[in-house]
Protein backbone atom coordinates (compact mmCIF):
# COMPACT_ATOMS: atom_id res chain seq x y z
CA UNK A 1 0.00 0.00 0.00
CA UNK A 2 1.17 3.27 -0.94
CA UNK A 3 -0.33 6.33 1.50
CA UNK A 4 0.97 8.92 -1.37
CA UNK A 5 -1.53 7.54 -4.08
CA UNK A 6 -5.19 8.61 -3.63
CA UNK A 7 -7.14 5.12 -3.60
CA UNK A 8 -11.10 5.56 -3.15
CA UNK A 9 -11.30 1.47 -2.55
CA UNK A 10 -9.25 2.29 1.23
CA UNK A 11 -9.12 5.62 2.13
CA UNK A 12 -7.28 6.88 5.31
CA UNK A 13 -8.52 9.29 7.58
CA UNK A 14 -7.08 11.98 5.70
CA UNK A 15 -8.70 11.85 3.01
CA UNK A 16 -11.98 10.71 4.06
CA UNK A 17 -11.58 14.33 6.25
CA UNK A 18 -11.15 16.04 3.25
CA UNK A 19 -13.85 14.34 1.16
CA UNK A 20 -16.46 15.40 4.23
CA UNK A 21 -15.15 18.80 4.57
CA UNK A 22 -16.27 19.30 1.00
CA UNK A 23 -19.14 17.61 1.46
CA UNK A 24 -19.90 19.74 4.72
CA UNK A 25 -18.72 23.20 2.83
CA UNK A 26 -21.53 22.07 0.08
CA UNK A 27 -23.75 22.03 2.94
CA UNK A 28 -22.89 25.13 5.00
CA UNK A 29 -23.55 27.05 1.87
CA UNK A 30 -26.81 27.05 1.37
CA UNK A 31 -26.87 29.69 5.08
CA UNK A 32 -23.89 31.34 3.27
CA UNK A 33 -21.12 29.92 5.86
CA UNK A 34 -18.16 29.62 3.80
CA UNK A 35 -15.46 29.75 6.59
CA UNK A 36 -16.20 28.03 9.23
CA UNK A 37 -13.27 26.06 10.47
CA UNK A 38 -13.72 21.97 9.98
CA UNK A 39 -11.18 19.62 12.10
CA UNK A 40 -12.10 16.06 13.52
CA UNK A 41 -13.06 17.48 16.93
CA UNK A 42 -15.81 19.93 14.95
CA UNK A 43 -19.45 18.84 16.68
CA UNK A 44 -22.36 18.84 13.55
CA UNK A 45 -24.63 20.15 16.53
CA UNK A 46 -23.05 22.96 18.57
CA UNK A 47 -20.16 24.35 16.12
CA UNK A 48 -21.39 24.06 12.86
CA UNK A 49 -25.27 24.65 13.69
CA UNK A 50 -26.27 21.44 11.74
CA UNK A 51 -30.02 20.53 11.35
CA UNK A 52 -30.90 16.62 11.42
CA UNK A 53 -32.39 17.61 7.93
CA UNK A 54 -28.78 19.02 7.04
CA UNK A 55 -27.77 15.63 8.14
CA UNK A 56 -29.98 14.14 5.40
CA UNK A 57 -28.42 15.77 2.91
CA UNK A 58 -24.99 14.81 4.34
CA UNK A 59 -26.17 11.36 4.17
CA UNK A 60 -26.98 11.77 0.04
CA UNK A 61 -23.33 12.99 -0.69
CA UNK A 62 -22.12 10.16 1.70
CA UNK A 63 -24.11 7.77 -0.41
CA UNK A 64 -23.19 9.79 -3.84
CA UNK A 65 -19.40 8.95 -3.00
CA UNK A 66 -18.93 6.57 -0.94
CA UNK A 67 -22.04 3.85 -2.20
CA UNK A 68 -24.22 2.03 0.60
CA UNK A 69 -21.47 0.60 2.23
CA UNK A 70 -21.88 4.25 3.98
CA UNK A 71 -24.99 4.27 5.77
CA UNK A 72 -25.52 7.94 7.64
CA UNK A 73 -28.60 6.60 8.95
CA UNK A 74 -28.21 3.53 9.99
CA UNK A 75 -25.18 5.16 12.14
CA UNK A 76 -27.16 7.21 13.76
CA UNK A 77 -30.14 4.93 14.69
CA UNK A 78 -27.77 3.14 16.44
CA UNK A 79 -26.99 5.99 19.08
CA UNK A 80 -28.17 7.79 21.95
CA UNK A 81 -29.73 11.27 21.39
CA UNK A 82 -27.02 12.72 23.65
CA UNK A 83 -24.77 10.97 21.56
CA UNK A 84 -25.67 12.57 18.76
CA UNK A 85 -25.78 15.79 19.92
CA UNK A 86 -22.13 15.70 20.54
CA UNK A 87 -21.10 13.92 17.46
CA UNK A 88 -18.11 14.68 16.06
CA UNK A 89 -16.34 15.00 12.63
CA UNK A 90 -13.89 12.87 13.66
CA UNK A 91 -16.53 10.31 14.99
CA UNK A 92 -18.00 10.02 11.79
CA UNK A 93 -14.35 10.03 10.10
CA UNK A 94 -13.32 6.48 12.05
CA UNK A 95 -17.19 5.19 10.69
CA UNK A 96 -16.53 6.22 7.30
CA UNK A 97 -12.88 4.79 7.14
CA UNK A 98 -14.44 1.47 9.39
CA UNK A 99 -17.67 0.60 7.14
CA UNK A 100 -15.38 0.91 3.74
CA UNK A 101 -12.34 -1.74 5.03
CA UNK A 102 -14.82 -4.06 6.69
CA UNK A 103 -17.23 -3.92 3.58
CA UNK A 104 -13.43 -4.71 1.55
CA UNK A 105 -12.40 -7.20 3.16
CA UNK A 106 -16.17 -9.46 3.00
CA UNK B 1 -37.56 16.37 -5.23
CA UNK B 2 -40.72 14.94 -6.86
CA UNK B 3 -42.99 17.20 -8.14
CA UNK B 4 -46.57 16.38 -6.52
CA UNK B 5 -49.14 18.46 -8.34
CA UNK B 6 -47.46 21.60 -9.10
CA UNK B 7 -45.37 21.80 -5.83
CA UNK B 8 -42.23 20.11 -5.30
CA UNK B 9 -41.51 17.88 -2.15
CA UNK B 10 -38.59 16.74 -0.81
CA UNK B 11 -38.73 12.79 -0.51
CA UNK B 12 -36.52 9.80 0.77
CA UNK B 13 -37.63 6.67 0.37
CA UNK B 14 -35.40 3.49 1.34
CA UNK B 15 -35.94 0.21 1.10
CA UNK B 16 -34.49 -3.65 2.48
CA UNK B 17 -30.54 -3.42 2.17
CA UNK B 18 -30.14 -6.94 0.76
CA UNK B 19 -32.29 -6.30 -2.56
CA UNK B 20 -35.35 -8.12 -0.97
CA UNK B 21 -39.02 -6.81 -2.51
CA UNK B 22 -40.62 -5.14 0.02
CA UNK B 23 -43.89 -6.60 1.62
CA UNK B 24 -45.55 -3.25 2.19
CA UNK B 25 -45.36 0.49 1.81
CA UNK B 26 -44.79 2.45 5.32
CA UNK B 27 -45.66 5.88 4.77
CA UNK B 28 -44.16 8.59 7.26
CA UNK B 29 -45.57 12.25 7.92
CA UNK B 30 -43.90 14.86 9.78
CA UNK B 31 -44.71 17.60 12.07
CA UNK B 32 -45.37 21.33 11.88
CA UNK B 33 -42.93 24.01 12.13
CA UNK B 34 -39.96 22.95 13.21
CA UNK B 35 -40.07 19.49 11.99
CA UNK B 36 -39.08 17.81 9.00
CA UNK B 37 -38.41 13.93 7.43
CA UNK B 38 -35.19 13.85 9.74
CA UNK B 39 -37.28 12.92 12.68
CA UNK B 40 -38.03 9.22 11.04
CA UNK B 41 -35.14 8.94 8.74
CA UNK B 42 -32.19 9.21 11.47
CA UNK B 43 -34.67 7.10 14.20
CA UNK B 44 -37.18 4.45 12.86
CA UNK B 45 -37.00 4.22 8.91
CA UNK B 46 -33.59 1.76 9.27
CA UNK B 47 -35.38 -0.34 11.35
CA UNK B 48 -38.58 -0.15 9.03
CA UNK B 49 -36.28 -0.94 6.20
CA UNK B 50 -34.44 -3.85 7.90
CA UNK B 51 -37.78 -5.22 8.63
CA UNK B 52 -38.52 -5.15 4.91
CA UNK B 53 -40.81 -2.27 4.14
CA UNK B 54 -40.54 0.27 1.26
CA UNK B 55 -40.02 3.21 3.74
CA UNK B 56 -42.00 6.94 1.83
CA UNK B 57 -40.59 10.20 3.97
CA UNK B 58 -41.41 13.23 2.68
CA UNK B 59 -41.08 16.78 4.08
CA UNK B 60 -44.41 19.13 3.81
CA UNK B 61 -44.76 21.66 1.89
CA UNK B 62 -42.90 25.14 3.85
CA UNK B 63 -40.67 22.63 6.23
CA UNK B 64 -37.07 20.88 5.69
CA UNK B 65 -35.94 20.89 1.80
CA UNK B 66 -39.51 21.02 0.18
CA UNK B 67 -41.06 23.99 -1.54
CA UNK B 68 -42.22 26.81 0.25
CA UNK B 69 -45.14 28.42 -1.16
CA UNK B 70 -46.41 31.86 0.42
CA UNK B 71 -50.02 30.50 0.89
CA UNK B 72 -52.01 27.04 0.96
CA UNK B 73 -51.30 25.64 3.99
CA UNK B 74 -54.89 24.09 5.13
CA UNK B 75 -55.40 20.59 6.30
CA UNK B 76 -56.34 19.76 2.82
CA UNK B 77 -53.67 21.11 1.26
CA UNK B 78 -51.64 18.92 2.60
CA UNK B 79 -54.07 15.95 2.61
CA UNK B 80 -54.00 16.76 -0.80
CA UNK B 81 -50.15 16.93 -1.39
CA UNK B 82 -49.97 13.46 -0.03
CA UNK B 83 -52.33 11.94 -2.07
CA UNK B 84 -50.65 13.63 -4.97
CA UNK B 85 -47.14 12.12 -3.96
CA UNK B 86 -48.12 8.54 -3.41
CA UNK B 87 -49.86 8.66 -7.27
CA UNK B 88 -47.05 10.05 -8.21
CA UNK B 89 -44.64 7.40 -6.86
CA UNK B 90 -47.11 5.17 -8.28
CA UNK B 91 -48.00 3.73 -4.78
CA UNK B 92 -51.43 2.52 -5.23
CA UNK B 93 -52.05 -0.52 -2.90
CA UNK B 94 -52.92 0.28 0.79
CA UNK B 95 -50.07 2.12 2.77
CA UNK B 96 -49.35 2.27 6.28
CA UNK B 97 -49.52 5.38 7.29
CA UNK B 98 -47.86 7.17 10.28
CA UNK B 99 -47.94 10.48 11.26
CA UNK B 100 -46.19 12.61 13.75
CA UNK B 101 -48.25 15.35 15.86
CA UNK B 102 -49.37 17.31 12.82
CA UNK B 103 -48.51 14.35 10.51
CA UNK B 104 -50.97 12.40 11.96
CA UNK B 105 -53.65 14.69 11.55
CA UNK B 106 -52.88 14.84 8.21
CA UNK B 107 -52.58 10.45 8.32
CA UNK B 108 -55.46 10.75 9.88
CA UNK B 109 -57.46 12.82 7.21
CA UNK B 110 -56.13 10.99 4.24
CA UNK B 111 -57.37 7.95 6.30
CA UNK B 112 -60.93 9.02 5.87
CA UNK B 113 -60.84 10.05 2.58
CA UNK B 114 -59.29 7.08 1.49
CA UNK B 115 -60.00 3.85 3.35
CA UNK B 116 -59.35 1.61 0.73
CA UNK B 117 -55.37 3.40 0.47
CA UNK B 118 -54.96 2.88 4.14
CA UNK B 119 -54.05 -0.60 5.39
CA UNK B 120 -53.09 0.81 9.13
CA UNK B 121 -52.70 4.18 10.71
CA UNK B 122 -50.39 5.17 13.45
CA UNK B 123 -50.96 8.77 15.23
CA UNK B 124 -48.26 9.45 17.56
CA UNK B 125 -48.97 12.32 19.87
CA UNK B 126 -51.34 13.23 17.63
CA UNK B 127 -55.17 13.81 17.02
CA UNK B 128 -57.91 13.68 14.24
CA UNK B 129 -58.85 17.16 13.12
CA UNK B 130 -62.02 18.40 15.74
CA UNK B 131 -63.33 21.64 16.04
CA UNK B 132 -61.11 21.07 19.24
CA UNK B 133 -58.07 20.54 17.67
CA UNK B 134 -58.59 23.58 15.06
CA UNK B 135 -58.56 25.79 18.10
CA UNK B 136 -55.83 24.73 20.08
CA UNK B 137 -53.50 24.96 16.66
CA UNK B 138 -54.88 28.41 16.62
CA UNK B 139 -53.63 29.10 19.92
CA UNK B 140 -50.77 27.70 19.84
CA UNK B 141 -50.03 29.25 16.29
CA UNK B 142 -51.66 32.49 17.32
CA UNK B 143 -49.11 32.90 20.15
CA UNK B 144 -46.01 31.89 17.29
CA UNK B 145 -47.23 35.01 15.38
CA UNK B 146 -47.36 37.54 18.14
CA UNK B 147 -44.23 37.26 19.55
CA UNK B 148 -42.76 36.93 16.50
CA UNK B 149 -44.38 40.47 15.18
CA UNK B 150 -43.48 41.80 18.52
CA UNK B 151 -40.34 40.07 19.31
CA UNK B 152 -38.49 37.66 17.36
CA UNK B 153 -35.56 37.30 19.27
CA UNK B 154 -38.07 35.78 22.24
CA UNK B 155 -40.13 34.27 19.90
CA UNK B 156 -37.04 32.22 18.60
CA UNK B 157 -36.35 31.40 22.50
CA UNK B 158 -39.89 30.15 22.93
CA UNK B 159 -39.63 28.55 20.09
CA UNK B 160 -36.53 26.35 21.11
CA UNK B 161 -37.96 25.94 24.89
CA UNK B 162 -40.61 24.13 23.54
CA UNK B 163 -40.17 21.70 20.61
CA UNK B 164 -37.31 20.62 21.84
CA UNK B 165 -33.56 20.41 21.16
CA UNK B 166 -33.05 22.47 18.22
CA UNK B 167 -30.48 24.79 17.41
CA UNK B 168 -31.38 28.77 16.11
CA UNK B 169 -31.21 28.20 12.82
CA UNK B 170 -33.54 25.82 12.74
CA UNK B 171 -35.59 28.40 14.60
CA UNK B 172 -35.15 31.14 12.38
CA UNK B 173 -36.38 28.34 9.57
CA UNK B 174 -39.62 27.99 11.68
CA UNK B 175 -40.19 31.65 12.13
CA UNK B 176 -39.29 32.26 8.04
CA UNK B 177 -42.38 29.92 7.61
CA UNK B 178 -44.57 31.42 10.43
CA UNK B 179 -43.95 35.12 9.07
CA UNK B 180 -44.04 34.65 5.55
CA UNK B 181 -46.31 32.13 4.75
CA UNK B 182 -50.39 31.93 5.51
CA UNK B 183 -49.31 29.10 7.74
CA UNK B 184 -50.81 30.59 11.25
CA UNK B 185 -53.91 31.39 9.69
CA UNK B 186 -54.47 28.27 7.28
CA UNK B 187 -54.34 25.66 9.70
CA UNK B 188 -57.13 26.47 12.14
CA UNK B 189 -58.97 27.60 9.46
CA UNK B 190 -59.03 24.31 8.40
CA UNK B 191 -62.25 22.35 7.16
CA UNK B 192 -62.37 19.37 10.19
CA UNK B 193 -63.89 16.10 10.21
CA UNK B 194 -67.15 15.32 11.62
CA UNK B 195 -67.53 12.83 14.38
CA UNK B 196 -69.62 10.08 11.56
CA UNK B 197 -66.13 10.45 9.56
CA UNK B 198 -63.81 9.91 12.44
CA UNK B 199 -65.66 6.52 13.12
CA UNK B 200 -66.02 5.45 9.73
CA UNK B 201 -62.11 5.16 9.95
CA UNK B 202 -62.18 1.22 10.42
CA UNK B 203 -58.39 0.27 10.20
CA UNK B 204 -56.00 -0.62 13.15
CA UNK B 205 -55.04 2.60 14.66
CA UNK B 206 -52.08 2.86 17.23
CA UNK B 207 -51.88 5.90 19.04
CA UNK B 208 -48.68 6.57 20.48
CA UNK B 209 -48.50 8.90 23.32
CA UNK B 210 -45.89 10.27 26.00
CA UNK B 211 -46.91 9.31 29.35
CA UNK B 212 -46.75 13.33 29.99
CA UNK B 213 -47.84 14.77 27.37
CA UNK B 214 -51.60 16.06 27.70
CA UNK B 215 -52.53 14.34 24.46
CA UNK B 216 -52.57 11.18 26.50
CA UNK B 217 -55.91 12.36 27.76
CA UNK B 218 -57.32 11.60 24.65
CA UNK B 219 -57.34 7.51 24.70
CA UNK B 220 -60.80 7.24 26.49
CA UNK B 221 -62.29 9.52 23.89
CA UNK B 222 -60.43 7.51 20.66
CA UNK B 223 -61.61 4.18 22.29
CA UNK B 224 -65.11 5.11 21.96
CA UNK B 225 -64.87 6.80 18.24
CA UNK B 226 -62.88 4.07 16.84
CA UNK B 227 -63.40 0.39 16.15
CA UNK B 228 -59.68 -1.06 16.18
CA UNK B 229 -58.00 1.40 18.79
CA UNK B 230 -54.52 0.30 20.31
CA UNK B 231 -53.61 3.03 22.88
CA UNK B 232 -49.85 2.59 23.89
CA UNK B 233 -48.91 5.21 26.34
CA UNK B 234 -44.85 5.64 27.28
CA UNK B 235 -44.48 7.02 30.56
CA UNK B 236 -41.76 9.15 31.28
CA UNK B 237 -41.61 11.05 27.98
CA UNK B 238 -43.34 13.98 26.38
CA UNK B 239 -44.54 15.38 23.08
CA UNK B 240 -41.38 14.48 21.48
CA UNK B 241 -41.34 10.40 22.07
CA UNK B 242 -40.78 9.71 18.44
CA UNK B 243 -36.99 10.99 18.38
CA UNK B 244 -36.55 9.90 22.45
CA UNK B 245 -37.68 6.32 22.27
CA UNK B 246 -37.81 5.89 18.99
CA UNK B 247 -36.92 2.41 19.62
CA UNK B 248 -39.91 1.47 21.90
CA UNK B 249 -42.38 3.51 18.94
CA UNK B 250 -40.78 1.85 16.02
CA UNK B 251 -41.16 -1.57 17.87
CA UNK B 252 -44.94 -0.68 18.32
CA UNK B 253 -45.26 0.33 14.56
CA UNK B 254 -43.82 -2.69 13.63
CA UNK B 255 -46.20 -5.17 15.36
CA UNK B 256 -48.92 -3.18 14.24
CA UNK B 257 -48.24 -3.51 10.84
CA UNK B 258 -46.88 -7.08 10.78
CA UNK B 259 -49.72 -8.14 12.35
CA UNK B 260 -51.47 -5.68 9.39
CA UNK B 261 -49.72 -8.10 6.54
CA UNK B 262 -50.54 -11.14 7.76
CA UNK B 263 -46.90 -11.92 8.66
CA UNK B 264 -46.53 -11.01 12.48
Amino acid sequence: MNPTQPAPAQPTADTVLADLTGMLRTVLAEYGDDDVLIGMSTTFNRDLELESIDLVTLAGLLEERYGQRVNLAEFLAGMEFDEIIELTVGRLVEYVVWSLKTTQAG
Amino acid sequence: MVDAGGIRLHVQRTRPADGRIPHATIVLVHGLLTDSLASYYFTVAPAFAAAGLDVVMYDLRGHGRSERPPQGYTLDHNIDDLEALLDRLAVTGPVHLVGNSYGGTIAFGFAARHPERTATLTLIESEPATAAWAAKLGRILDRVMTELAHNERDALAWIIAHRGHNTARLAKGAARLARETTLGRDIPASRVLTEAAIRAVRCPVLGVYGGESDLAGLVPLMRALLTDYRPVVLSGYEHSVLVEAPAAVGGHILDLVGAGAGVG
